[in-house]
C-alpha cells in the first residue's frame, strides 16, 4: 500500500520538525569529525545499541541510526561559506541535514530512528554495527587501503551504501575508480523506476534533479537551471547488486538529496525538491532495512 | 521354606489359602462337653491340690502345660479337615499358551533356552503335560504376533517377530468359551511388545473367574549386553534439515566403556558419535545430529557395533522410517516497523528452497509493505482477518508490533493458529513486543513460552546487551546447532557478538524450555531468556526476545564466511514449521509390521479453517512395494470428530505407501501420505530378559500363580485346587499333621523337663 507524500503535509511536518534542530545547529553546536576521532556522537556500543552521551539527550537504543561514512578525500567543501567549517567533503551538510532528515523520518513513518547524526570512519570496525551508510561528495574521494577493505567487508557482510551529491563526469570518474577498488568488476546499472526502491513506501515515478540550496533558491525565484555545469544536466539513480542480485549500493548522481533535507525549512527552497528528497530518502532506508 | 511348611502341615500353603479348615466332630456334643470338662477337672484338681514341695508357681505351670497337651489331643479327636474345591478330573479344560517368538530361542545362562524348556517339558511325554493331562483336557496354543492352536509344541519354530500377549489371552478365552475352563497357563519370557493394553484383556478373564498361571522362562537380566533402548525421530522433516535424535543406550556388563553410535541411510553413514556408557543398568542418552539430505521415505538405521561376549546381538540396531519432504513451507512474518531483522532474516533464508518467508511490514499507520507474496491479493488487506487466510501459513512470526494493533478476534485467531491449526509461532523482541507491547493478559500471552514482565523504564525501555549461550537443553536443539566440524557448539556461541534486548524476559513458563540464555554484560550481571519454546495445543511457540540477531551476520567480529546467522535462522524456521499438520493428516498404528499383520490407518480431516469434518469422503490408496494399487475407503470413527479409520493386511514385504485423499462436495480438501515398512522385525531382541513383574501382576490380577522353570512342578496340583470350571468338594484330614504331634510331644516333654528342673520327679 503506497502513497504519495502531499507537499502541504510535508511542509507542516518539516517546519514543525526542523525548528527543533535548525536553531541550535546554526549556532554551531555540532562539529564535524576531526582526524583521530572515531565518531562524533558514539561513546559506547554494546550489542546493536549505541549508548550516546547523556549531554546530547540521546535515547539509549534505536533501531536505526542515520550513519554517515567518513572517508578520506582530496577536496574540501566547495561551499564553505554556508557551513563555514572547512570540513572534509564527507561532512558537507553535516549534521544539520542528518538531524533534519531524522526528524521528518520519525514523523512520517513508524520507525525508531535516532534523531542524532552518527558519523563513522570506513576503516572503523564499528561501521559494521550500522547496516545503512550514507556518503556524499564522493567526487573527491581518495580511499585509503584500510577504508577500501572496510567498505568491502561492510558490503559483503550485508551493509547498504547510499551515495549522494556528486556531479558531472569528472566526479563520476573519480567515484567510479574508487568504488572499482572496493567492488572490482561489479557492473553499475541504471535502476529503473519500477524497482522496489522507488515504490516500497512512496511511489516515485520520475527521478528529478535536486539542486543545492543556492541553485534551488535561484531556480525557485528565476527558473534558472538546477544542474551544475556540463555533464550534470540529467540526474540518474544507479545501482550495484550483490551476489544474490540484491541492490547494495545506490548512487544518486547529478542530484543533491542532502541539501534538500538540510534546507527543507528554507521558504525560498522549492518544496518539490524537498518532497522528492524525503520520499526517496525514506524509500532508500526502508529498502535497506527490508531487502 | 515352602517345603518345611509342607512337612509340618502336611500340605502346601496354597491349599490352605484356597481351602477352609473345618472340624468333622464325630462325637455328640454332650459327650464332648462332659468329657472335656472331666479331663479339665482331673487336671486342675490333680495339680492344684497342695502336695509335696511344689510351689504355687510350679503348679500353675504344670497345669498350663498339661491343659495344652489335653487341648491338642481334644483338637485331634474333633477330626479337623481341610475343605477344598477341587476340579473334577477330566471334566475341565486348560489352555496352555506357548510363546513362539524369537526371544524364546535366546541362550540363557548355563545354556538353557526357553525353547528347550518348551520342547522338553511341554511335549506329549514331557512331565508337566503328563501331570496336567491326568486332571485336565489340555488345549495348546502358540502365540507371537497372532495366536493359534498347536498340537505338538515340538513343532514350534520360535520365529515370531512380535509378542502380543494381550491378543493371545483374548484368543484363548474366546476359543475356549464354550467349555469349562479351569485356567490358562502362559509359558513365556514375558516380553510383551504387541502394543496393546494388557489390562484390557484381563477384565474379561476376571469377570469369568479364569485364573492365569504364568511360567516365566529365561534370565531376568542378560549380561553382558548393550541395547539401543529407544530412538525418537520426527515423522517428517524438510529436505536439508538438521535432525537431532535422542538415542537411549542401555547396557549391563560394559560399565565405563565407550561405544560408537552410527547413523546410516541406505548404506551411507550420516553421522557417527562416541557414547560413554554409564553404570550397569543405567541407560544413557546419546544425542546425534545428521542432515536429512535425500527426499522421500528414508529408512534410517541407528547401530552400535557388537561388543565381545554380548548375549543378545539383535538389539544393537534400530531402524526408523522418516519422510523427507521437498516442499516450500510458507511463513508469515508480520513486522510492525522497519527493522534490520527483516532484511537479515530474509537474507539468511534466501538460499533455503524449502522455506518461503512472506513479509508484511507496517511502515506507517495502515500502510504496509508486502514482500515475497504469491500474488497481488495476498495480504492486500494487511494482517489476515479470517482464519482461512491466516491458517494457510504454517508458521507465523510476530515482530515489534503492539497488541493494540490487533483486534481481539485476531489475537484469538493467533492463539487458534497454534492450538488448533498446529502452526508454529515465533515472537521476536522489540520496543512493541511482549509486555512492552501490551501483550500481558491477551490470548497470545497464553501461547508464549515466556513469563512477561514489563521493565520499569517507562516509555523508552532500557537496552541490555547480552552474551548468548545455549542451555543444556539448547545444546541439543536443532535450532541452536551452529557448530561446524572444527568447533564445539559452546565455542561458536562464545565468539558470536553480544546482542541486545529491550524486553525484560527472565523466566520461562512451567513446561516451557529455555534453549538460549543471555548474560548481561553490564553490572550487575543478570540472566535473560534469549530463545525458549513450548508446545501449545497441536502446535508450538518460540520466543526470541532480542531485536538484533543480525549482528551475528554483520558484526566485525564475525568472519565474512561465517554461516552462523544463516544456519540459526534456517534451522529455527525449519523447526517452526516441522511437523505442522495439513488439513488431512494420516497416521498408521505402526511404522513396521510383519507380513500378514493387521495395520490400522487413521486420518484426521479438517477444512481450511481447521474445523473437524465428519461428512467427508475419505479414501486411502494402498500402493504396494511393486506398485500395485488398491483403494480402501476410510469410515468416520464416531468416537472422535474428524477421525476416519480403516484397516488392511499387507502381504508383500517392502515399503507401502498409504495415500489418503479427502473430498467434500466434490472438492478435494487435502491429501497426505503414510509409510509402512513390511518386514520381519527385531522387536523380540529388545528387553529380552524375563519380565517377572509383569507375569506376577498378570497372575495376581486373575487369581492364578506365577512360576519359573524351577517350581513349575507345583502347577498341576495348584491348578487342581485354584482353577475354575466344574469342581467338587474334597476333604482332607488334618489331625495327623506332624505339627500337632510335635506340639503334643513338646508340651508333655516340657512338663517332664520342668519337673526335673524343679526337683519334683
Amino acid at each position: 500500500m503506497r502513497f504519495r507524500l502531499r507537499p502541504a503535509i510535508l511542509l507542516g511536518v518539516v517546519l514543525a520538525g526542523v525548528a527543533e534542530v535548525a536553531l541550535p545547529l546554526s549556532r554551531g553546536l555540532a562539529s564535524g569529525l576531526r582526524e583521530g576521532e572515531t565518531s562524533s556522537a558514539t561513546v559506547r556500543r554494546e550489542g546493536g545499541a549505541v549508548f550516546l552521551s547523556p549531554a546530547q539527550g540521546a535515547r539509549r537504543y534505536h533501531e536505526f541510526y542515520f550513519t554517515r561514512a567518513a572517508y578520506s578525500s582530496s577536496a574540501r567543501s566547495r561551499f564553505g561559506f554556508f557551513g563555514g567549517r572547512g570540513a572534509a567533503s564527507w561532512a558537507i551538510d553535516y549534521p544539520k541535514a542528518d538531524r533534519q532528515f531524522m526528524v521528518v523520518l520519525n514523523r512520517l513513518i513508524d520507525i525508531d530512528a535516532s534523531p542524532y547524526e552518527n558519523a563513522i570512519r570506513l576503516d572503523d570496525p564499528d561501521v559494521r554495527r550500522f547496516p545503512f551508510l550514507y556518503a556524499l561528495e564522493v567526487g573527491g574521494m581518495t580511499l585509503t587501503d584500510g577504508e577500501v577493505q572496510g567498505l568491502k567487508n561492510y558490503l559483503a557482510a550485508g551493509g547498504f551504501l547510499v551515495i549522494d551529491d556528486f556531479w558531472g563526469l569528472d566526479e563520476w570518474s573519480v567515484f567510479e575508480r574508487q568504488i572499482g577498488r572496493v567492488l572490482p568488476g561489479r557492473p553499475i546499472y541504471e535502476i529503473p523506476t519500477t524497482h522496489p526502491v522507488f515504490n516500497n513506501v512512496y511511489d516515485v515515478a520520475n527521478v528529478i534533479q535536486v539542486p543545492n540550496v543556492r541553485r534551488g533558491q535561484m531556480h525557485g525565484l528565476y527558473g534558472t537551471p538546477t544542474h551544475e555545469g556540463r555533464g550534470s544536466e540529467m540526474p540518474h539513480v544507479y545501482g550495484i547488486d550483490d551476489d544474490r542480485g540484491e541492490l547494495m549500493v545506490l548512487i544518486n548522481w547529478n542530484t543533491d538529496l542532502g541539501d534538500a533535507w538540510e534546507w527543507a525549512e528554507n521558504p525560498y527552497y522549492p518544496l518539490k525538491f524537498s518532497t522528492y528528497a524525503f520520499e526517496m530518502g525514506i524509500n532508500m532506508i526502508v529498502y535497506a532495512m527490508s531487502h | 521354606m515352602e517345603s518345611i511348611f509342607e512337612f509340618l502341615f502336611k500340605y502346601r500353603p496354597v491349599l490352605f489359602q484356597e481351602g477352609d479348615i473345618a472340624l468333622r466332630n464325630p462325637w455328640p456334643t454332650l459327650v464332648l462337653v462332659v468329657g472335656g470338662l472331666t479331663a479339665a477337672a482331673i487336671v486342675v484338681l490333680g495339680y492344684l491340690q497342695p502336695r509335696g514341695r511344689a510351689t504355687v508357681f510350679d503348679r500353675v505351670v504344670m497345669t498350663a502345660l498339661r491343659t495344652g497337651a489335653l487341648t491338642v489331643a481334644m483338637f485331634c479327636l474333633l477330626q479337623p479337615t481341610l475343605v477344598l474345591r477341587s476340579v473334577v478330573p477330566q471334566r475341565n479344560f486348560v489352555g496352555v499358551l506357548i510363546d513362539d517368538s524369537k526371544s524364546m530361542s535366546l541362550s540363557r545362562r548355563g545354556g538353557e533356552q526357553g525353547s528347550a524348556f518348551v520342547t522338553e517339558r511341554l511335549s506329549a511325554d514331557g512331565g508337566l503335560v503328563e501331570e496336567l493331562s491326568e486332571r485336565f483336557t489340555i488345549r495348546m496354543f502358540s502365540f507371537s504376533s497372532t495366536a493359534g492352536r498347536v498340537d505338538d509344541p515340538a513343532t514350534l519354530t520360535f520365529a515370531g517377530t512380535r509378542t502380543d500377549l494381550a491378543g493371545a489371552l483374548d484368543h484363548v478365552r474366546e476359543d475356549l468359551s464354550a467349555v469349562p475352563l479351569s485356567g490358562i497357563v502362559v509359558v513365556t519370557d514375558g516380553a510383551d511388545n504387541g502394543g496393546r493394553v494388557l489390562s484390557e484383556s484381563l477384565v474379561p478373564l476376571q469377570a469369568a473367574s479364569i485364573p492365569v498361571f504364568t511360567v516365566g522362562l529365561g534370565d531376568e537380566a542378560l549380561v553382558p549386553d548393550v541395547q539401543l533402548d529407544r530412538v525418537q525421530v520426527p515423522a517428517s522433516v524438510l529436505l536439508g534439515s538438521a535432525v537431532m535424535v535422542d538415542v537411549v543406550v542401555a547396557q549391563r556388563g560394559y560399565e565405563g566403556r565407550s561405544v560408537t553410535l552410527e547413523v546410516e541411510d541406505d548404506g551411507r553413514i550420516l553421522a557417527r558419535q562416541d557414547v560413554e556408557l554409564g553404570k550397569d543398568g543405567e541407560p544413557v542418552v546419546a544425542r546425534v545430529r545428521f542432515t536429512a539430505d535425500r527426499v522421500g521415505p528414508r529408512r534410517i538405521s541407528f547401530r552400535i557395533p557388537i561388543s565381545e561376549g554380548e548375549r543378545v546381538v539383535g538389539n544393537n540396531r534400530r531402524q526408523i522410517t522418516m519422510e523427507v519432504r521437498r516442499t516450500r513451507e510458507k511463513i508469515l512474518y508480520f513486522e510492525g516497523e522497519p527493522r534490520f531483522e527483516v532484511k537479515f532474516l530474509r537474507r539468511a533464508v534466501q538460499a533455503d528452497d524449502n522455506v518461503q518467508v512472506v513479509v508484511l511490514q507496517r511502515t506507517a499507520p495502515d500502510k504496509f509493505l508486502r514482500l515475497d507474496v504469491d500474488d497481488a491479493d495476498e495480504l492486500a488487506g494487511g494482517f489476515p482477518r479470517s482464519r482461512e487466510e491466516l491458517f494457510r501459513y504454517r508458521g507465523l512470526i510476530i515482530g515489534s508490533v503492539e497488541a493494540g494493533f490487533f483486534t481481539h478476534d485476531q489475537l484469538t485467531m493467533i492463539q487458534d493458529f497454534v492450538s488448533q491449526r498446529g502452526g508454529g509461532l515465533l515472537t521476536l523482541g522489540g520496543r512493541n513486543a511482549f509486555a512492552e507491547g501490551g501483550y500481558v493478559g491477551t490470548p497470545v500471552a497464553d501461547v508464549l513460552p515466556i513469563v512477561m514482565d514489563k521493565s520499569d523504564d517507562g516509555p523508552s525501555p532500557r537496552a541490555i546487551a547480552l552474551s548468548v549461550a545455549p542451555t543444556p537443553a539448547g545444546t541439543f536443539h536443532p535450532a541452536t546447532q551452529l557448530a561446524g566440524s572444527e568447533e564445539s557448539l559452546e565455542q561458536v556461541w562464545e565468539r558470536l557478538p553480544p546482542v541486545t534486548t529491550l524486553n525484560n524476559v527472565t523466566a520461562v513458563k512451567p513446561g516451557a524450555t529455555a534453549l538460549l540464555t543471555g548474560r548481561s554484560t553490564g553490572e550487575p550481571a543478570t540472566e535473560h531468556v534469549v530463545l525458549a519454546w513450548q508446545r501449545f495445543g497441536r502446535g508450538k511457540a518460540f520466543s526470541l526476545p532480542i531485536q538484533d540477531s543480525w549482528l551475528w551476520q554483520m558484526h566485525a567480529d564475525v568472519p565474512l564466511e561465517d554461516q552462523s546467522h544463516e544456519r540459526f535462522w534456517q534451522q529455527l524456521l525449519r523447526g517452526l514449521v516441522d511437523g505442522v499438520p495439513d488439513p488431512v493428516a494420516v497416521t498408521l498404528d505402526r511404522e513396521r509390521s510383519d507380513p500378514g499383520e493387521v495395520v490400522r490407518v487413521t486420518a484426521l480431516v479438517h477444512d481450511s479453517t481447521y474445523i473437524e469434518l465428519n461428512d467427508a469422503s475419505v479414501v486411502a490408496k494402498l500402493i504396494s512395494p511393486v506398485g500395485e494399487e488398491r483403494q480402501m475407503p476410510l469410515q468416520w470413527t464416531v468416537e472422535e470428530d474428524g477421525s476416519y479409520a480403516g484397516s488392511f493386511v499387507p502381504a508383500q514385504e517392502g515399503t507401502w505407501q498409504v495415500a489418503v485423499t479427502a473430498v467434500r462436495d466434490g472438492a478435494e480438501i487435502g491429501a497426505d501420505n503414510g509409510w509402512l515398512r513390511v518386514e520381519p522385525g527385531d522387536d523380540e531382541f529388545f528387553d529380552a530378559g524375563r519380565h517377572s513383574a509383569l507375569l506376577e501382576r498378570l497372575a495376581e490380577a486373575t487369581g492364578g500363580r506365577a512360576y519359573t522353570s524351577d517350581n513349575v512342578g507345583d502347577l498341576p496340583e495348584d491348578l487342581q485346587f485354584t482353577g475354575g470350571g466344574v469342581t467338587m468338594i474334597e476333604e482332607r484330614d488334618l489331625w495327623d499333621m506332624p505339627v500337632l504331634f510335635f506340639l503334643m510331644v513338646g508340651l508333655i516333654g516340657g512338663e517332664w523337663a520342668f519337673r526335673r528342673q524343679r526337683g519334683l520327679v
